[in-house]
């Protein structure tokens, strides 16, 4: 059985109720929208509050820690002038200087036979021998051995004969120049 | 009057006014109070993380610093400084290089401090030109004596010369003793700290073990002299 609906409201009611429904939503949603910002407003505001008392509170544990470090300044400064000290140790410590290290060589490489009148080895590290030398095999032998760079370790760059002379004795009297690598 | 000319135009227009009114307040909400906050928010985090870091890094220095005993340090620094000082140390060296060569056998005859520094080496230096006399057999222990002794020294000039009528030999050496001042600044607060690593150490007992000139014991009781009650 079908219902007949009748409606006998003026339209203008019909109409302002329409308006009023709709305004009560967006009302709501204004509300809604008004609380959530001042949700998030207040929330900001209390994050904020919390984020400086940690940071008043680890400002503090840095202050103290400052005031410690203070108080053991002295072991600092013995540690680091310490530091200072051993880093030139280390470097220098038990390692020959050119001069001596040439100095070994050439004391290794030289024949016991052969006199050494002079020696002199100079900042650069080059060599200055005046040598009497008992026969020219001993003569022969010593140059061999300077020359030869696996004898002397790759140290010596260059060996001059600056004069050579034979005396009525037999002996080579000889000055030599050795140029250090 | 006015009231009700306003009401009428509110009730007309409400379902514009309200939402208008409400974008304009969350609007303010979100300029005046909710950025402000959370750039401020933003940036107090770099600060705060800045903090806690240096916090976490000062804490662990204390510590470190609280665990070196000050007597052994300072015992450590006097070995250090004994072995490369931080001024001209002629006398403790002109004794050192004495003792050196007469326990390798020679004699000194002449001893002379360079007139000038030296900057040959890495540091500063100061020239002691040692002439000595003994056998050439022992000049390499002579040499390596001088070289290894824990005063660090550099041997930079070397003459040998054999008299005619004689078994002796003269050596003439030039010595470069080093020393330098020590830094001007010792590190600040935030600084880190050095570590003393093994082979510091090593260097330190080695230093200990043999010092060049041995650094005055604090432990040593000087025997009590004059009279306990100097008014009797």
């Amino acid at each position: 059985m079908a219902h007949i609906s009748i409606n006998l409201l003026p339209i203008e009611y019909t109409q302002t109720t329409l308006k009023q429904a709709k305004f009560y939503k967006v009302q709501a949603l204004g509300i809604a929208i008004i609380l959530l910002m001042v949700f998030l407003a207040s929330l900001s505001v209390a994050l904020r509050v919390l984020q400086n008392q940690n940071i008043k509170g680890v400002a503090s544990g840095v202050s103290a820690q400052e005031q410690k470090i203070n108080s053991l300044k002295d072991k600092q400064v013995s540690l680091l002038l310490l530091q200072n000290r051993l880093q030139v140790i280390n470097q220098y410590l038990g390692i020959s200087s050119k001069q001596v290290k040439l100095y070994q060589l050439l004391d290794k490489l030289i024949p016991q036979t052969v006199i050494i009148n002079s020696f002199s080895v100079d900042k650069s590290g080059q060599i200055v021998i005046s040598a009497l030398m008992p026969n020219s095999l001993i003569l022969d032998d010593t140059l061999n051995n300077l020359v030869d760079k696996q004898m002397s370790g790759n140290m010596i760059s260059q060996v001059s004969i600056d004069n050579i002379s034979r005396g009525k004795d037999s002996v080579y009297r000889v000055s030599l120049t050795i140029k250090p690598l | 009057m006015k009231k009700e000319v306003i009401a009428e135009v509110y009730l007309t227009y409400r379902l514009y006014i309200f939402p208008i009114v409400v974008a304009v307040a969350s609007l303010g909400l979100i300029v005046l109070i909710i950025i402000p906050q959370i750039s401020s928010l933003i940036s107090n985090q770099k600060v705060g993380d800045q903090l806690s870091h240096r916090f976490k890094t000062l804490e662990v220095k204390a510590k470190d610093l609280e665990t070196y005993d000050s007597l052994d340090l300072s015992q450590k620094v006097s070995y250090a400084l004994s072995a490369f000082p931080a001024e001209k140390d002629f006398i403790n060296v002109i004794g050192l290089i004495q003792n050196l060569v007469s326990q390798s056998g020679f004699t000194v005859i002449n001893l002379a401090l360079g007139s000038q520094s030296s900057k040959a080496l890495n540091t500063d230096s100061y020239t002691i030109k040692l002439e000595v006399s003994g056998s050439k057999i022992l000049a390499a222990n002579l040499f390596s004596s001088i070289e290894s002794s824990t005063r660090i020294m550099k041997i930079d000039n070397i003459e040998i010369s054999n008299a005619q009528n004689s078994q002796a030999t003269d050596i003439l050496i030039n010595i470069n003793v080093l020393y330098s001042p020590s830094p001007a600044s010792f590190g600040s607060i935030d600084s880190p700290l050095p570590k003393l690593s093994q082979k510091d150490e090593d260097l330190l007992a080695k230093l200990a073990g043999v010092s060049p000139f041995s650094p005055p014991d604090a432990n040593v009781q000087l025997p009590s002299r004059g009279k306990a009650n100097p008014f009797e």
